[in-house]
């Protein structure tokens, strides 16, 4: 198994370093970079300004209530853009709204996971995303290869 | 033309010089003159008990002396009238746009224009003004075309005696179209406000429990781990603690996501259709299999009629009211009886059970959200169940209440409307 490049977008450091954590702890071989707000994850994506030598990423979880350009927005532009399109895109927020998995779908989100309220679901809904993306599911990246 | 009091009298001087440049609707000259035995302005012995009803009048008319005879007339009757008189259509059109008249009398057929014209320029304009055609001859089928045009009335000139009592009804119909008009603009508003309201209310309802939902998450999540990590690093105390903690999160959170339900109930849309109340309650049956044979709840009903219903949603009231007639049972396992009466235009169905029973004083605030009769140890819950039920049954148009019953236990009613509902009132209620 290949390492498989994660974006992870949430402005909750709690999370991103439990995200981070139950991932690593479960073998799955990725790397994880994290930023905080919208308009970071359009430019890490991009390879902008300070992410000018970032990697593309194979995958992105991403929360939807973001400061400034939140959750939805990135979606949008990303699966707008003929090249980043093709990253699958997990969204993974604390919303259960029928409106908000609604609109994600919508604009293009390959999946939809709300985060679970407490620890116990919370580790073992993370570590169905990573085994399923990281080891189930083919992504277009390596396909490339 | 400007026409008072004081100048009535010479009414056909003002006629002859309708060009004169006055600035239109001014009267600084309304009062009547006050002259001892003035035919114009003291009112005759048999008038005396009227009070005087200031009137502004325009007047369609070329001849002078009728506009005399109509003011004379009406002054007797004890009208201070006051206006101006229009003899073209532009002169009408700009006196009407300039001033707000009481009453426009119109002759129909004058040399310049169809005095009649006037309706339309009054439609044209949107005015709701009563207009009374005053006229030297008009033939029955004319006048049942102008009242149909929107007159008010017709008044032959040879019976100027009439004109009176016909402004008098004109102006009276008029003070009740304006009135209905402010009510139902009134109406409209309010029905606008609130509304507005509501909706504020449910996006508030939605948005408060979306954004409190994040906080509570990371409490109850991050003292978990906290637990965990630091399982034997302390000690019972604060194990103890941290058990609080997590389960005043898990608490809130299970409130949180019963207002959401709540506020659910109220946003959705009511799909009323033909709906069979057997079916509903086995329907609710199904839903509650686990909780029905875990307490071995007998469940009857007979005489269940056909309603119009959103089904979901009366699914949900037949299985909350179930569901508690056994989360409440007493010593014995649950006898639920479900029935229904009609009664005028409306079915009242009927939930009752041998359980605990609720105390009189409670009948009401019962429906209350999150209003609990009990300790969280007695019976678990967060008291959402029956305010849902309640908040649907209004939504259809119903009622629910508790009632006295013989044996021991609670008797749940509620009513639903036996017809269809019109989609006006189910607007109204949503």
């Amino acid at each position: 198994m290949r390492t498989t490049e994660v974006l992870l977008v949430d402005d909750n450091p709690a999370d991103t370093d439990l995200t981070t954590e139950v991932l690593a702890r479960n073998g799955c071989p990725s790397h994880i970079c994290a930023v905080t707000n919208g308009a970071e994850a359009i430019a890490f994506l991009r390879r902008q300004g300070k992410y000018v030598h970032a990697g593309v990423p194979d995958f992105v979880i991403l929360d939807l209530s973001l400061p400034g350009k939140d959750g939805r927005a990135v979606l949008a532009e990303v699966k707008a853009d003929p090249i980043l399109r093709k990253i699958p895109i997990a969204i993974f927020s604390t919303s259960e709204a029928r409106q908000d998995i609604m609109r994600s779908y919508e604009l293009g989100a390959n999946c939809y996971v709300s985060k679970p309220g407490n620890l116990r679901d919370f580790i073992s809904a993370v570590t169905s995303i990573g085994e399923f993306w990281f080891g189930l599911a083919r992504l277009p990246r390596e396909e490339e290869r | 033309m400007v026409f008072t009091a004081e100048n009535v009298s010479s009414a056909r001087a003002f006629v002859s010089s309708a060009n004169s440049g006055r600035a239109t609707g001014e009267c600084s000259q309304v009062a009547p003159c006050h002259r001892s035995g003035c035919p114009r302005c003291e009112p005759e012995a048999k008038d005396s008990g009227k009070t005087n009803t200031r009137l502004r009048l325009l007047m369609v008319e070329d001849n002078p002396a009728d506009v005399e005879l109509m003011l004379i007339t009406l002054r007797k009757d004890g009208f201070e009238v006051f206006g101006d008189v229009a003899q073209s259509p532009e002169e009408f059109s700009s006196r009407i746009q300039a001033a707000s008249y009481d009453l426009i009398l119109a002759d129909y057929n004058l040399p310049q224009w169809k005095g009649t014209e006037a309706l339309e320029i009054l439609c044209r304009e949107n005015l709701d003004v009563p207009l009374i055609v005053v006229t030297g001859y008009l033939g029955e089928e004319k006048a049942v075309d102008y009242i149909k045009q929107g007159a008010t009335d017709c008044v032959l000139k040879d019976h100027l005696a009439r004109l009176p009592v016909s402004v008098r009804r004109a102006l009276e119909e008029k003070q009740l179209r304006d009135q209905r008009r402010r009510s139902e603009e009134e109406l409209a508003q309010k029905v606008a406000e609130l509304a507005r309201s509501n909706a504020e209310l449910e996006q508030f309802a939605y948005v408060a429990s979306h954004d409190l939902q994040e906080p509570l998450r990371m409490i109850a999540t991050y003292t978990q781990l906290l637990a965990e990590r630091y399982r034997d690093k302390l000690d019972e105390q604060a194990n103890k603690y941290i058990a609080y903690s997590v389960d005043g999160a898990v608490r809130m959170q299970a409130l949180i996501q019963d207002l959401l339900k709540f506020s659910r109930v109220g946003k959705a849309a009511i799909e009323p259709r033909t709906t069979d109340c057997r079916m509903i309650v086995e329907q609710a049956l199904k839903n509650l299999q686990a909780a029905v044979e875990e307490s071995g709840a007998v469940v009857k009903w007979h005489g269940l009629p056909t309603v119009m219903a959103d089904l979901s949603q009366l699914t949900q009231v037949f299985q909350n009211l179930i569901a508690n007639a056994i989360k409440f049972h007493g010593s014995e396992a649950p006898v639920i009886q479900i029935a229904a009466e009609k009664k005028d235009n409306e079915w009242v169905l009927t939930v009752s059970d041998n359980g605990i029973g609720i105390p009189a004083e409670n009948w009401q605030d019962i429906f209350v959200i999150f209003r609990r009769l009990h300790t969280r140890t007695e019976y678990e819950g967060n008291g959402i169940g029956l305010s849902i039920c309640k908040k649907i049954i209004e939504r259809h148009g119903g009622k629910i209440w508790i009632e006295a019953q013989a044996q021991p236990g609670s008797c749940f009613k509620f009513s639903l409307p036996a017809e269809p509902m019109a989609q006006t009132t189910l607007a109204a209620h949503a």
